[in-house]
């Protein structure tokens, strides 16, 4: 796997989001936001509603203004520079297609704002369409487009006029699953041939892990984590990350004893062990993720009464039951019938895959 | 199928209003412009054609209607955008800005456009004390004060169209348009502008049909000087007692209203077909 965190120092930011701050009526979205994307680097901004990341998303395309901070692109600041000068494309989650325009007219609009002579555009036009499997419908009425071919047309209509940066606001959400899921693959490797640098706003954690070369979890107008998704998915730095990237099992407890790099930590379902140095008495988050547990027992090990066993075909699912906010979750390969509801289980899985968090109170 | 039959009798007390009140006479009196001695005749209207002076009041008429829906878009427009931006408060006090002048009577807002206008008016003697004119200048009982005058009166029927269709229009357009390279100007005249023509044409099919059939605002406004088609009308009736004539003129104004009717329909259902 190719490292790319967003500290390594010989990989010179394309896109250099600095010191950026925002408030809407007084109550600030961000302060102090740094966000830095390499040239060719598809992102992901992914979070839950209202943590930012449109917002984001908007004063890096200009359509808002940041009221602190600079934006620099390719080393240039374009903090003061207006959204049409920018040459940074957005597609949008309802893709803002223009309505009284055809499929081509769509795709030309940003060309003909760009005063192209006419003779280049419809060539250009053509290719565009071509690219996203649309030219049979160049003279169409836009409305009489589905989903999936709107969000091609928003797509050729963005990449027609070359644009330095790609932003993409939640431009999947419209469609259904499985079209989800083929247009998810069309765009990257679409993107991917360009070169083209990318920015996706999300909420959907499968989404940005299946679209990015590294995704930044915002929560509450911060970066949380900025990396790649196995390293997130591994290597989760906040519990709120590893809540909002992925399933794991969930458990609160209180450090009890330490034993040098090893604590002994108490929770409803018995005594954890996890690495870790947090002093005793500290109100902790534990949490496993679901594969790396296996029923039996382990070097954790807990009790736990089954809620249900759910065959998800490939896995099986085995939930437990909980009377607090504890989330007992295991997987398992393959179908399991022989597990159901009301059984007692254990659950075991190994220290180093413990993760620990203190709990914020 | 059944559903429809009982939606219409819901609607059937409203028609029988409107045919009883509203379209038996209109019929009358459209036949009663096509006869003469209750033969089957075009002379009154080959008379009022032939007649310069009538002539001469129809083209008037439409001009002053024509001019009216000109100088109403042209001040509503931006009140529209204005309006389609604002929020809370400020939109409130625009849509009561719109809406109150409308429960003031016509008579009263065309009795205050002639105290402005008149020779000693309050525009002279501003114009006057600021040095502008030496000597008061004949303001009322000219086309230009009528015209002004009643696109005053009209105005909210030419913003609120244009404001509801602004309204509705996707805030993501302008900010797509913006990002695909387009400044300002080339927005509007490639967006927001065609995006808006379907408002524009219900706010100069209402102002134009308004205008073209007023009465009282020229009454009082031009007076007797220079007649429009209503205001003939009312003479051919009241004084004139030349009711053929009266039934000609209001069946040439009906037939104004129809086309512009039937026009903007069609030009609406052409502009939203691509839409």
């Amino acid at each position: 796997m190719q490292s790319s965190a967003g500290t390594e120092p010989d990989k010179r930011a394309y896109l250099d989001v600095v010191g950026v701050g925002k408030a809407f009526k007084g109550t600030s979205v961000m302060s102090d936001m740094d966000f830095r994307v390499a040239r060719g680097e598809l992102v992901s901004l992914l979070g839950p509603s209202g943590c930012g990341k449109t917002t984001l998303l908007r004063i890096i395309a200009g359509l808002t203004s940041a009221d602190a901070g600079d934006i620099l692109l390719d080393g240039r600041a374009i903090t003061r520079v207006p959204a049409h000068r920018r040459n940074i494309s957005v597609v949008f989650q309802s893709y803002a297609l223009f309505p009284h325009l055809t499929v081509a007219e769509n795709v030309a609009f940003g060309l003909r704002a760009r005063s192209v002579p006419k003779s280049e555009i419809a060539p250009k036009v053509n290719e565009a369409l071509q690219l996203v499997r649309m030219r049979d419908f160049a003279d169409r009425p836009v409305s009489a487009l589905s989903g999936g071919q709107q969000q091609r047309v928003a797509v050729a209509r963005a990449l027609v006029v070359d644009p330095v940066l790609l932003l993409l606001d939640e431009p999947f959400s419209a469609l259904d699953r499985k079209l989800r899921e083929t247009m998810q693959v069309e765009l990257k490797s679409l993107l991917r041939d360009r070169d083209m640098t990318a920015i996706f706003v999300t909420h959907d954690q499968e989404e940005a892990m299946g679209v990015s070369d590294r995704i930044a979890v915002m929560n509450a107008g911060k970066i949380e984590q900025f990396a790649t998704p196995s390293e997130l998915y591994a290597r989760p730095k906040s519990a709120f990350v590893m809540d909002f990237v992925g399933l794991s099992t969930r458990l609160r407890g209180q450090v009890q004893k330490t034993d040098g790099s090893v604590m002994q930590i108490e929770t409803a379902n018995g005594l954890v062990l996890a690495k870790g140095a947090l002093g005793v008495g500290s109100d902790v988050t534990v949490g496993v993720r679901p594969e790396l547990i296996s029923p039996g027992a382990g070097e954790n090990t807990i009790s736990v009464t089954l809620a249900d066993a759910m065959v998800l075909g490939a896995k099986t699912q085995l939930h437990g039951m909980s009377h607090t906010d504890d989330r007992l979750l295991c997987e398992v390969p393959g179908i399991q019938t022989a597990l159901t509801r009301g059984q007692d289980v254990t659950f075991g899985w190994s220290v180093k895959d413990t993760l620990v968090y203190e709990a914020h109170r | 199928m059944r559903r429809l039959e009982h939606i219409g009798l819901l609607a059937l007390p409203g028609l029988t209003f409107l045919a009883v009140i509203f379209a038996l006479p209109l019929l009358m009196l459209l036949l009663k412009s096509f006869q003469i001695d209750g033969q089957f005749s075009l002379e009154e209207y080959r008379l009022f054609f032939s007649d310069d002076y009538n002539m001469s009041v129809l083209w008037r008429t439409l001009r002053v209607a024509a001019l009216t829906t000109l100088l109403a878009l042209l001040i509503a427009y931006p009140t529209a955008i204005a309006m389609s931006r604002a929020n809370g408060i400020w939109l409130s006090i625009f849509l009561v800005a719109m809406v109150l002048p409308m429960s003031v009577g016509v008579v009263v807002k065309a009795f205050a456009w002639s105290i402005i206008f008149r020779t000693r008016g309050v525009l002279n003697d501003m114009l006057m004390s600021l040095g502008v004119i030496d000597a008061p200048i004949r303001m009322l009982f000219t086309e230009t004060a009528l015209i002004i005058g009643a696109a005053n009166v009209f105005l909210p029927f030419m913003v609120l169209p244009i404001y509801a269709v602004l309204r509705q229009m996707d805030s993501r357009l302008p900010e797509a348009a913006a990002s695909l390279g387009a400044a300002p100007v080339f927005r509007f005249f490639n967006v927001t502008l065609p995006l808006s023509l379907p408002g524009v044409v219900a706010g100069c099919a209402f102002v134009f049909s308004l205008a073209v059939s007023m009465y009282v605002i020229p009454s009082l406004i031009v007076g007797e000087r220079q007649q429009t088609l209503s205001m003939l009308t009312a003479r051919s009736f009241l004084y004139l007692r030349n009711e053929a004539l009266g039934a000609t003129i209001s069946s040439i104004l009906l037939i104004i209203a129809i086309s512009v009717v039937l026009g903007s329909s069609w030009l609406a259902n052409r502009l939203g077909a691509r839409q």
